[in-house]
């Protein structure tokens, strides 16, 4: 990096890659792999994932990691990005529930409401 | 052709037909024809439309709106709202439930709501082994503009602007520590990070590094250009190997992309970075440690001064910074110190990230701005106690901080609060404990982390702890000696002021901060040789019997039970507790909170089990057996009430063979058992058994006759009472001090209750009641009422409904009758119809800070309401009515004042229950009314040893440790409790009660 304007273009062509691939290739999953998540459980789910999206031909699909958001109690987590709809945050997620999922919001576009953690209180059943 | 303003499509296919679709179409027919719209809307059947599953349906046009799983109870509403007034009931819509219409922004959880993250922004979003993305939020950009727009001196200048202050603990302002090394002579100079994070309970280090660990690197860089170092090391533990990893992706990724390396940005500035993995000494996180252990030799500190900044690594200047100071560098130096200024406090600024550990539902990381309320972090981002236990204590700063207990919820987290509360800030972790800790224990575990930690330089951190350490040990094993305490604090302070390093000066902080907020949990270990939170189990036989505050043998007498031995049971319990029968129905059962069992499925019925023993026997013998009496002393002592510490105190001395006369002002015998404690609680046939069972003993009772007026201390001195006892209970009731609270239809509740039960109840058929308050005696008024038929009885209390005194079982029995219960109202007077009560104002109240309690103080917001009653029941509180007792033995608060275990000031005048404590429990009372008994009869020459039999500790049938239900009694059904005072639960049959004895563990069989 010898400029700061070199350090702009490369944010931008981040950027841009980051807005594309969210944009095209439509979903993306992200699996929190900080030390909590991982101790939860987070790498049997993100092999669940992958071998879901195998099994399901989806290639379109990007799978990502992060690390810890903060709500440990909770892991693991994983987030769902589908264009057009926010960022979708599911909580003490397990290799069966990340399968359904991906059958169900990933899929279907119905969001698991039962396990999302960004959802109002008192849903009316 | 009649015209229709709307057509009604009901649902007539199967689906809806079986979920009651065909009263439905009835019901709307009749209520559309009441209130006159039959010609307007026509109501029609029609077919499926699908949406079986929220059956029945109803569409109604032209609006085509869709109404789903509404009943003929909705009907009156619908068609008021929406067919008369045009209003839609916007419950009753159908939600779609694949929409987005439920989900929120992440912000808007209550967990990130109070939020504010600045070191955390990247953590949970973007992926820490992807520099593009880190680039892509603008990360590089402030070393970028650092490099080549600003001076070294500008980048300090602006640190220090920021007011960013070490977040490694002792919170040394950043930019001076910079200065002073940027202007240090020599060559090289160097930076570090340290991140040798060693607090049980905190990961705040570890979760920045996993999750934003270019980050920290950017920081250093920064760092290393305002100094002048071209190299910097990160002290990371080798138990990290997460954020080892992704540290060693971040460092070659920027070296790729040039971001570290020779010659950045153009501007010749040169600085690497190389890891350092440290072997989880904890004493290695104190700075000179670090850079020994960095230097290769062994983790031991060394005096300071030289500082770092002067001598640092190998003798060079060097910047020591924690991983969380530097991952604010970055946001600094792109927005400004202006910007970092305006968040936080006045002398801290800023954020801070906390580990929430401990007894906390969301157990995770937060970061909130500084002057956060402790409060706030544990109740509103926290989730606040698991199981509904009460917050006791958090200890921040982890071994080398303290303790906050629950009266400084309000506060304010920074530097200098803290330092004040006599904890530090420390790196971040946050342990939130719950009345179940003991703090002796508590200081005993930290001591034993600084014990195995310390490195052995220096005589009082390696002697000094060690025999702090085996202080608390005896302590906590019950072999306290006195003057424990006080030799600990000598200790501690003598450690503090001549320890090496901070390791050994903090190390005794834990200890004096629960001795300064908990010393009677230390006199209680130490003297009583007791664990009240049962913890230390050396102290007790089992939890169960240790929180009891009468200390009844709660696994040998429900061992009895599970044997069938009802009698022996009973009788075991009334060696600790003269009131077997009445416990078993109206005790709050604190050992039922601390029963080992909890943690395996659900605890045990321990009050059901007693109240199934005593039923047993009552029902067999038709009456209770009593101990008999102790060979007669001849010594003659008047107990003035007949309450549970009345009774209870009488028992005993008859035990020790005292001649007990009870004198009681009401026609009854059994103080609040009989005119307080509603019959549908306790029947009254089943507390004269009880108190028959004393009088069997030769206890000698005397109604209607009230002290201070039938008998004097004159009197009774006169007849030959060498000691007499006052347990006058509080039967006074507190004014709610409001206007015009004395007209008529404005009630105290102990007053009311003791009307009722005494046969003088007030008519309130018709009328609407409200009770103002929210303990025991407002839900026992407000059930009493809905019994007398009042129309309708709501309870107004002006806080919230987890923050009631009442027993959370009473409260929902109440509503389950139907009483209406409404929070966060507070009356401000009564308003009057001539001289009749029409209703009370009220203000709404709003939460606010936190009381010594550690419950939400309430406030008005403002808004008014007026709720209409025609009779207000008044339940606050109560006080003893002191009437007749000399003014010599009354102290504060219109209590009775005693001094050790009961005595007054005046010889041979002792005083116990409600009358010196304000209200309290039964079990209370009869803890006090032995404790009294046993001075009585030290006091009258006896040994005041009041013994239970000894027994055998051996398990008489299997420990059962598969998953059992906690047995449940039958209760009556609501309808059949109107108009009556039938008791409500009903109790066990002998199958159940034999089920249910047979889950206890036997914690107290050892073997």
């Amino acid at each position: 990096m010898k400029t700061l304007a070199e350090l702009k273009a490369l944010k931008e062509r981040a950027s841009k890659d980051l807005a594309l691939r969210e944009q095209t290739d439509a979903q993306r999953i992200v699996v929190g792999m900080g030390t909590c998540g991982i101790a939860a459980g987070a790498r049997e789910v993100m092999l669940s994932i992958l071998d879901e999206l195998g099994k399901r031909n989806m290639s379109k699909v990007t799978v990502g990691q992060t690390g810890c958001v903060g709500l440990c109690a909770q892991e693991p987590i994983i987030d769902v990005m589908v264009p057009g709809q926010g960022r979708v945050t599911y909580t003490k997620v397990d290799e069966q529930r990340a399968r359904r999922i991906i059958a169900e919001h990933v899929v279907n576009g119905h969001v698991c409401l039962d396990w999302a953690l960004n959802v109002k209180d008192e849903p009316r059943t | 052709m009649q015209f229709y303003r709307s057509h009604v499509l009901v649902c007539a296919g199967t689906g809806c037909h079986a979920s009651g679709s065909a009263e439905l179409k009835e019901a709307l027919t009749v209520e559309l024809r009441r209130q006159g719209l039959s010609h307007e809307v026509k109501v029609i059947d029609t077919g499926c439309f699908g949406f079986c599953r929220f059956g029945p349906n109803m569409m109604v046009y032209p609006e085509g709106v869709l109404y789903t799983g509404i009943t003929a109870a909705d009907v009156p509403e619908v068609v008021s709202e929406h067919f008369l007034k045009g209003r839609v009931v916007q419950r009753l819509l159908y939600v779609e439930p694949e929409t987005q219409s439920r989900l929120v922004d992440f912000e808007e959880i209550p967990f990130f709501h109070k939020q504010q993250r600045i070191v955390l922004a990247n953590c949970g979003l973007i992926n820490p082994e992807s520099i593009d993305e880190y680039v892509a939020r603008d990360g590089y950009v402030a070393l970028g503009t650092a490099l080549t727009r600003m001076t070294p001196a500008e980048v300090i200048e602006t640190l220090k602007r920021s007011g960013l202050r070490g977040r490694g603990g002792a919170g040394f302002p950043t930019g001076v520590k910079w200065e002073f090394t940027a202007k240090a002579p020599g060559s090289p100079k160097y930076v570090v990070c340290n991140a040798d994070e060693g607090d049980p309970g905190a990961f705040m280090d570890r979760s920045t590094l996993e999750g934003d660990p270019h980050a920290v690197l950017e920081g250093m860089a920064i760092a290393g250009y305002a100094i002048g170092a071209n190299r910097g090391y990160i002290y990371v533990r080798a138990e990290y190997p997460i954020a080892v990893q992704r540290l060693n992706i971040a460092i070659d990724q920027a070296r790729k992309q040039e971001l570290l390396g020779k010659d950045l940005f153009g501007t010749g500035f040169a600085f690497d970075v190389e890891l350092r993995l440290g072997s989880g000494a904890f004493v290695c996180g104190e700075e000179t440690a670090l850079l020994a252990s960095i230097e290769g030799r062994r983790g031991e500190p060394r005096p300071r001064p030289p500082f770092p900044a002067q001598r640092g690594l190998w003798g060079k200047p060097t910047v020591i910074n924690n991983v969380e100071t530097l991952a604010n560098i970055p946001p600094i130096i792109r927005n400004g110190g202006e910007w970092f200024a305006s968040i936080g406090t006045e002398t801290s600024k800023g954020t801070k990230v906390f580990a929430l550990a401990g007894d906390i539902i969301n157990n995770g990381l937060v970061e909130v701005p500084m002057g956060t309320s402790l409060g706030d972090i544990v109740y509103d981002i926290g989730g606040g106690i698991p199981d509904g236990k009460r917050f006791k204590a958090a200890q921040t700063g982890g071994p080398s901080g303290g303790c906050i207990p629950a009266g400084f919820l309000n506060t304010p987290i920074d530097y200098e609060s803290l330092q004040r509360l006599g904890t530090i800030m420390g790196s971040g972790g946050l342990i939130v404990m719950d009345q179940d800790t003991c703090m002796v224990d508590l200081a005993k575990f930290f001591l034993e982390f600084v014990q195995d930690e310390s490195c052995g330089k220096c005589a009082p951190c390696r002697i000094g702890t060690k025999r702090m350490l085996e202080i608390l040990t005896r302590i906590t094993r019950g072999e306290g000696r006195e003057g424990d305490t006080d030799l600990l604090i000598e200790l501690g302070e003598s450690i503090k002021a001549s320890a090496l390093c901070g390791l050994g000066q903090s190390a005794p902080n834990p200890v004096l901060s629960t001795i300064r907020y908990f010393r009677d949990e230390y006199d209680a270990h130490i003297r009583d040789k007791r664990c009240p939170a049962s913890v230390c189990a050396a102290l007790f036989t089992a939890p169960c019997t240790n929180s009891c505050p009468a200390g009844v043998d709660v696994p040998i007498y429900l061992d009895l039970v599970r044997a069938g031995k009802f009698r022996e049971a009973y009788l075991k319990v009334k060696e600790a507790n003269p009131l077997p029968i009445v416990c078993g129905r109206v005790c709050n059962h604190p050992c039922e909170a601390r029963c080992r069992r909890e943690q395996l499925d659900a605890p045990l019925a321990i009050r059901e089990l007693k109240r199934f023993a005593a039923d047993q026997v009552l029902s067999t013998e038709g009456k209770l057996p009593s101990p008999a009496a102790g060979a007669g002393t001849g010594r003659r002592v008047a107990v003035i009430g007949s309450g549970p510490a009345g009774l209870t105190a009488a028992y005993y001395l008859t035990l020790k063979g005292h001649r007990v006369t009870v004198f009681e002002a009401l026609p009854q015998a059994g103080g609040m058992l009989a005119v307080g404690i509603p019959a549908y609680r306790l029947p009254r046939s089943v507390l004269e058994a009880e108190i028959k069972s004393l009088q069997s003993m030769g206890i000698e009772f005397r109604l209607k006759t009230q002290y201070g007026k039938d008998v004097t201390a004159e009197s009774l001195a006169r007849d030959g009472y060498e000691a007499t006892l006052l347990a006058i209970g509080a039967h006074r009731d507190q004014k709610l001090g409001i206007p015009d609270e004395d007209s008529l239809g404005v009630l105290p509740a102990a007053a009311f209750l003791r009307r009722v039960a005494l046969g003088d109840a007030p008519s309130l058929p018709g009328k609407r009641v409200v009770v103002v308050g929210g303990g025991n005696a407002a839900i026992d008024a407000a059930r009493t009422a809905w019994r007398l038929l009042a129309r309708e009885v709501e309870i107004v209390y002006r806080r919230r409904r987890e923050d009631m005194p009442a027993q959370d079982e009473e409260v929902e029995a109440a509503l389950e009758e139907g009483v209406k219960l409404t929070t966060l109202l507070n009356p401000t007077g009564v308003t009057l119809s001539g001289r009749n009560v029409t209703g009370l104002d009220c203000d709404e109240m709003v939460t606010a800070d936190f009381d010594g309690s550690g419950r939400r103080r309430t406030v008005p917001s403002g808004q008014k309401r007026h709720v209409a009653a025609d009779l207000v029941i008044a339940a606050i509180g109560q006080g003893p009515d002191v009437h007749g007792v000399p003014e010599a033995a009354l102290g504060p608060r219109g209590l009775v004042a005693v001094s050790g275990m009961g005595a007054t000031a005046l010889p041979g005048l002792f005083a116990a229950g409600d009358c010196v404590t304000g209200p309290a429990t039964v079990i209370e009372a009869v803890a006090a009314g032995k404790s009294v008994a046993a001075a009585i009869d030290r006091y009258l020459g006896g040994d005041g040893v009041l013994a239970q039999n000894p027994v055998e500790r051996t398990l008489s049938a299997p420990i059962i440790e598969d998953l059992l239900k906690r047995e449940h009694s039958q209760h009556l059904p609501c309808r059949e409790r109107i108009g009556n005072f039938s008791e409500v639960e009903l109790g066990y049959d002998a199958q159940a009660a034999c089920r249910e004895a047979a889950r206890c563990l036997r914690c107290d069989a050892k073997s």
